[in-house]
């Protein structure tokens, strides 16, 4: 194989793979990305078992074939070559030679042979918009689980309806759920998948790189979800194994409503959690006619309170929380106000943008702490 | 690391270390005088696995001592009575033990089921002199137990220690203040607590077999052979009270880093359901010690010895910390599977709790109540165990793992200790 593209080009696609690949693997070959060079167009894949990236450029093939390298190696070493062509040439025993105007490298690869086969993406299902998925995305995946142990919580759920797009996570202290509008005719009434965390991370990627009005060609099989953006291909084992029943954790009838402007109370909340433990984070919330005072005490550290306006009408309340669970949701929302929805010291709290309708539903259920 | 300062004659402290004379054989002649005077070895049949857990004066004279294979001292002393050991009296007369020691001083610290530290500094004007107070102890002891102790008596508890050890049987040894390097020079060094046989072969191998030579060393020149423990010997074989548990005030509360129990198969076995029952069984006593010190473990680890002793253990941190059988068996049972060679038979199981932390304040949402219910019926199941016994109540996937437990000098809760 020998072909020649743009070093651009190269290190654009190349920097896709990164995230895929191990770095640590007991698998070598896990760790090297395949090219293959044919027609007009040499073509880059990475794999981690679990996750497949597959994307192409532009180049001049000299003659077809196909090979892998150290992904990592290759494009540190790419990174650091000057603007303009590179040529690259599959040489006798898997090695490569990479040329660039005075730089010469000879790098050892491994065969094809032993590189996995990336399922074949199916039908497409849907089109989905990229920046869509991807702001759901921001908006849930950081309510999932770190526990390698709750295996259907370390990845978030994706439905799919005629009319809608629904993304929900959680850990199970609290649980992020947004929907948006979307056309999916293709969709029959609906589609359900669990999207491991590591495939969710590649997807923001991919979308920070798309025009706004991309959107991702969507397909599954029994094992694999199929996300093609352009000419750029993500594949994902799904998760297997029973989501919980979000639904019936979502609150349906707090009466209790606290509206907070958000950077106030955000900021209010970022500066008594210094003072929290440092472990559990727990921070109190108080809830009084017109206000809501927040604060913190540590034996260690010493305490902090702070008290925000709020239109909150209903008798006084005081609810523990886990203050990064509470910063995490401010930080994401865009609104200018939010909703602070209770019912009473051990039951979930409600929290959700407030204000201006959007089309969009958020809601972000987190339990309180005993205090 | 903290070094006793030397202080005036009159401020000087005064400690007792009380030594039960082979307690577990001296019980069991309590409840059976016939076994009196002869080779007695408690711990279990001279057949079986497990080791000596005490050895009467007349079986040690033929070189038969505790933690020796029941096996070796079989053959060492094959007319030995060999018995069972009975934890349950054995804590009996603990109890009897700390109850005189609490009716003598206040400051009384158990350092293990049948020895204990008293700090009688100040006692001058109720029991006179230190050997008056410490016969007078001696008869207590005796009189409410029918048992023999000895008494060592020094300005540290460290000397007091040797001394019970040198004052034995049945005796009262006192080490005037001044005295206590001509005393312990002498001695080798392994008398000290906290020398062991790899510290006696490094410290022999630098020439130094008594504590005398040891003395001869200063402070720097240990430190940098043997680190801290260098600097904790120069200070003992001055007959200081240095390192380790020694550092801590007799009576201060100091909790335990670490629970765990092990098991020994008396015959190797790879029968999955027995090795399942034997690791149920030992969550529950360790999740039991757990309550009893009202702590919740964030790892949890496994032990596992093959037939050819290769030893492994693995541990894993639990996202929310625990006291409960369940919960540890489940985390236990895991780790067992993830890393047991599958058909490999084994010898030797244990659980180990650590990481001591808050039972969570975080409530959950997708919960079904599962922990809060266990946590109840371990409650309760606790309260029988307190009321009934041990073996009262347990959970049914253990009842094949029970094994009779082996009698050791460090059982759940010494009397006296915070439970």
């Amino acid at each position: 194989m020998e072909f020649t593209v743009s070093k651009a080009d190269l290190v654009r696609e190349l920097s896709l793979s990164q995230g895929v690949v191990e770095k640590k693997t007991t698998i070598p070959i896990l760790s090297n990305v395949l090219l293959e060079a044919s027609g007009d167009r040499v073509t880059l894949t990475a794999t981690d078992l679990e996750l497949g990236v597959r994307c192409s450029c532009k180049a001049t093939v000299k003659k077809e074939g196909a090979g892998t390298v150290p992904a990592r190696k290759l494009l540190d070493y790419v990174r650091l070559l000057p603007e303009g062509d590179v040529h690259m040439k599959f040489l006798e025993n898997h090695w490569v030679s990479i040329t660039c105007g005075r730089s010469k490298t000879r790098i050892a690869g491994m065969s094809r042979d032993s590189f996995p086969e990336l399922p074949k993406m199916p039908d497409p299902i849907a089109e989905i918009p990229v920046k869509a998925l991807a702001s759901l995305i921001a908006r849930t995946s950081f309510a999932i689980s770190m526990e390698e142990s709750r295996f259907t919580l370390s990845g978030a759920l994706l439905i799919l309806r005629p009319d809608s797009m629904t993304m929900v996570a959680t850990d199970g202290h609290r649980l992020a759920y947004v929907q948006t509008p979307c056309e999916n005719a293709g969709v029959g009434q609906q589609f359900r998948a669990l999207i491991p965390k590591k495939a969710m991370g590649e997807l923001v990627k991919l979308a920070e790189d798309a025009v706004p009005e991309a959107k991702a060609e969507f397909a599954g099989d029994d094992n694999h979800l199929f996300f093609k953006v352009g000419e750029r291909l993500l594949i994902t084992r799904k998760l297997t194994g029973n989501f919980p029943d979000y639904e019936r954790v979502l609150p349906k009838d707090h009466t209790l409503i606290a509206r907070l402007q958000k950077d106030e109370i955000r900021a209010a909340i970022e500066r008594v959690a210094q003072f929290a433990d440092e472990r559990s984070r727990a921070i109190r919330v108080q809830f009084t006619e017109g206000e809501v005072k927040v604060f913190s005490s540590s034996v260690e550290m010493g305490e902090s309170e702070e008290t925000v306006t709020s239109e909150y009408k209903g008798p006084d309340l005081e609810i523990g929380f886990n203050a990064q669970y509470l910063l995490d949701f401010l930080r994401v929302t865009a609104q200018d106000h939010i909703a602070f929805e209770l019912k009473d010291q051990k039951s979930a709290g409600e929290l959700r943008p407030a204000g201006d309708a959007t089309p969009d539903q958020y809601r972000y259920v987190v339990m309180p702490m005993r205090i | 690391m903290q070094v006793r300062q030397r202080v005036s004659w009159l401020e000087m402290k005064t400690f007792f270390h009380l030594d039960m004379d082979a307690f577990f054989v001296s019980v069991e002649e309590l409840f059976d005088p016939a076994l009196k005077g002869k080779p007695v070895v408690v711990g279990g049949r001279p057949n079986e696995r497990g080791v000596v857990s005490a050895a009467s004066y007349a079986a040690r004279r033929f070189g038969v001592h505790s933690a020796m294979p029941l096996r070796t001292a079989h053959k060492l002393c094959p007319q030995a009575i060999f018995v069972d050991g009975h934890m349950e009296r054995y804590q009996e007369y603990s109890h009897k033990v700390h109850d005189v020691l609490c009716g003598f001083t206040p400051l009384v610290e158990m350092a293990s089921i049948d020895e204990a530290y008293l700090d009688i500094t100040g006692t001058q004007r109720l029991y006179g002199p230190p050997l008056r107070a410490a016969h007078l102890l001696h008869e207590r002891i005796s009189a409410a137990t029918k048992l023999n102790c000895s008494i060592g008596i020094a300005a540290s508890r460290l000397v007091a220690k040797i001394c019970s050890d040198q004052a034995k049987p049945n005796g009262v040894l006192w080490v005037i203040p001044g005295r206590e390097a001509a005393f312990l020079a002498p001695l080798d060094v392994r008398r000290i607590p906290g020398v062991g046989k790899v510290s006696e072969k490094n410290l022999n191998s630098l020439g130094i077999r008594k504590v005398g030579d040891l003395a001869k060393f200063d402070e720097a020149f240990l430190e940098q052979h043997f680190g801290k423990l260098g600097l904790a010997l120069a200070g003992k074989a001055q007959g200081l009270d240095a390192g380790g548990w020694f550092d801590t005030e007799i009576g201060a509360e100091e909790g335990p880093k670490s629970i765990s129990h092990e098991h020994t198969f008396s015959e190797d076995t790879a029968d999955l359901a027995q090795i399942e029952a034997t690791l149920a069984k030992l969550s529950e006593m360790v999740g039991r010690r757990l309550r009893e010190h009202g702590l919740s473990a964030r790892t949890i680890q496994l032990k596992l010895r093959y037939t050819d002793f290769s030893t492994i253990t693995r541990a894993h941190s639990v996202a929310r910390p625990t006291s409960l059988d369940t919960e540890l068996f489940e985390e236990i049972r895991a780790l067992f599977h993830r890393n047991w060679k599958k058909g490999s038979t084994v010898r030797l199981l244990g659980v180990h709790a650590s990481g001591w932390s808050e039972e969570q304040a975080q409530l959950d949402l997708l919960d079904d109540h599962t922990h809060e219910r266990w946590q109840r019926a371990l409650a309760a199941a606790d309260h029988m165990r307190d009321r009934f016994g041990e073996s009262a109540v347990s959970l049914a996937a253990s009842l094949r793992g029970k094994f009779r437990e082996r009698t050791h000098e460090n059982p759940v809760g010494l009397p006296g200790k915070k439970k």
